[in-house]
């Protein structure tokens, strides 16, 4: 099954939050339109508000201003087509791999056991279906988040730092493995990284935002073909590019 | 590499050699265990009684029949980690039924002897059994109406403001009285001491249940709602199927809280208003300064608040057994 991933607009979004009565601005007048099928990274220095930006998509909260919008309808609540996941697997502990995996059928009602075997052998869990997730390594628990994620075809794929704490050959794989699923199922991706390089070699467009609040400093498409290698003269060239626009030219 | 497998090997070698050393001492009580049993039975046997002491002969012969049967189970290799405790238990029932049956060393009538004991068990078996079905009836119902609202309350309290607002302030001020204190009140309100036993169950189980289940619900980690809420989870999948298997931990903290205050409500209630139960029981052999049946209503009474702690334990290993680790009973 393939399914179709969605587009998304956002329109001079305000949002903040509340800290021992001072009000904290996270997200400063971001508009951004996102076509369907696309994978966008959103890179930032740590805590300037990305994350905030995904639990808006998520529908997870709601904006003070401005306006969120899949296919042109307004988003005001969590979907099922919009899946977010976050750097933490968040693995149920008291349900077994299956089990969590399965999760997203059990709330809507419908088990469908055929999906579950497919989508457990797709992420490379065979064997570890009753396995609880104590009993799981990290990479291997990140699998299983990715799993429950996609298991009901979702048509946008938020992702929060998903590989952020994986050692540096589990990333690697689970980088291929990332892109190898959105190619597959051609959803639209969000993910939020601090890692450049991850950025560059994932995603179709790179957008830089700034320190809390958050703002957009720039939109770079990557019109570079797939199979990217990190030391690929181009990707090289970006990469400089954006550490620079991130403050960071004599640190690389 | 050779090297290292000698240097290994000799690590093995040692490790079993110490196994040995250790086993040999526990393979000598295993076979003390038995004979031990039999030599008692035959002191109790012929050694005369110091006094007129009912059932000396059949006593002899329950001891000689489990000596035998330790005997047995050392032969077939059933006894092992046990051996060292059926050992402790024969001595110390010889040397009681020395220094009391034969030698009058002990002051009575606080002190019976083991003849005394096995006869409280077979002249009032049937008594002591009803008294124990008593109290189990009585703490079955309070027990588990105070756990389940327990519960129940806790998942209130956890999950809906309103709910907080209304009910955590009766909670601070009933909760932490000691039901004990309201005895005297409740068999004045409640028709009958039955259901006063009962009520004072329910409030001491319930408050240990109802705080602990909030308290876990509360420290739930908000992330797992949020997955499920980005699946389209309603409300009671939240908290039925989010917050209350993660709660479950904290809540069979309360549960056994509230089981340990609940015997304890239940041999308060039967000794002061309740006219049956083990508790009524101990009351009544002490007032007829019949010490023999107190004990055995005593070890009855053990008897049933170990089993079903382990019967709780149990049930609690069995839904946590998604816990890495935990405390064995």
């Amino acid at each position: 099954m393939v399914t179709s991933g969605l587009s998304l607009g956002l329109s001079s979004i305000h949002h903040g939050y509340t800290i021992n009565q001072d009000f904290q601005a996270a997200v400063d007048n971001v508009t951004l339109n996102i076509a369907a099928g696309e994978f966008v990274a959103l890179l930032g220095p740590s805590g300037c508000g990305k994350s905030t930006l995904l639990r808006l998509i998520a529908g997870l909260e709601a904006p003070s201003r401005g306006k969120v919008s899949s296919d042109g309808l307004p988003i005001l609540e969590p979907n099922p087509e919009r899946v977010l996941m976050f750097q933490d697997p968040t693995l149920f502990p008291w349900r077994t791999v299956r089990q969590n995996i399965a999760l997203s059928q059990d709330i809507c009602g419908k088990r469908d056991e055929a999906a579950i075997d497919g989508i457990i052998s797709l992420v490379g869990l065979k064997g570890f279906e009753r396995a609880w997730p104590h009993q799981l390594s990290g990479g291997m628990a990140q699998r299983a988040a990715l799993a429950r994620a996609l298991i009901n075809h979702p048509r946008l794929l938020l992702l929060d730092e998903p590989l952020g704490k994986l050692d540096a050959l589990t990333r690697l794989t689970m980088q291929t493995e990332l892109h190898r699923l959105w190619k597959e199922r051609s959803f639209t991706a969000v993910m939020v990284t601090h890692d450049v390089e991850e950025a560059l070699f994932l995603a179709t467009r790179v957008i830089t935002l700034s320190a809390r609040p958050a703002k957009i400093l720039s939109d770079i498409k990557v019109n570079l073909p797939f199979h990217r290698h990190r030391d690929d003269p181009e990707v090289l060239q970006l990469r400089k590019s954006i550490l620079t626009q991130l403050g960071h030219r004599d640190d690389w | 590499m050779s090297g290292t497998n000698a240097t290994s090997q000799r690590h093995i070698n040692d490790r079993s050699l110490t196994r040995a050393s250790h086993d040999r001492p526990t393979a000598v009580i295993s076979w003390l265990a038995g004979p031990v049993w039999l030599a008692v039975a035959l002191l109790t046997w012929r050694w005369p009684d110091a006094d007129d002491f009912p059932n000396t002969s059949l006593l002899a012969a329950l001891f000689a029949f489990i000596g035998v049967i330790l005997l047995a189970a050392t032969t077939t290799g059933f006894l092992k980690k046990r051996a060292p405790w059926a050992l402790a238990i024969g001595i110390f029932l010889g040397g009681w039924e020395v220094a009391q049956a034969k030698l009058l060393k002990l002051p009575r009538p606080f002190f019976g002897t083991p003849q005394d004991l096995l006869d409280v068990f077979i002249t009032d078996w049937s008594r002591l059994g009803n008294s124990l079905l008593h109290s189990l009836g009585l703490l079955a119902v309070g027990y588990l109406v105070g756990s389940v609202s327990g519960i129940a309350i806790g998942i209130g309290l956890g999950r809906s403001p309103r709910f907080r607002y209304w009910v955590h302030p009766l909670l601070r001020a009933i909760g932490p009285l000691p039901p004990v204190a309201l005895l005297p009140l409740a068999f004045v309100l409640v028709p009958s001491s039955f259901l006063a036993g009962e009520a004072l169950m329910i409030l001491a189980s319930a408050f240990p249940v109802a705080v602990l289940t909030w308290s876990g619900i509360a420290s739930v980690d908000p992330a797992y709602y949020d997955v499920a809420r980005t699946m389209g989870a309603s409300r009671s999948f939240l908290t039925f199927r989010v917050a209350l298997p993660a709660a479950m931990p904290q809540i069979f903290v309360g549960l056994f809280m509230g089981l340990g205050a609940s015997f304890a409500m239940l041999v308060v209630a039967e000794m002061l208003g309740v006219k049956a139960g083990l508790g009524f029981y101990m009351q009544w052999a002490q007032g007829w300064a019949a010490y023999p049946n107190m004990y055995a209503a005593l070890i009855v009474m053990s008897l049933m608040c170990t089993g079903l702690i382990t019967l709780l334990f149990k049930v609690r290993d069995r839904i946590l057994i998604w816990q890495k680790d935990g405390l064995k009973w």
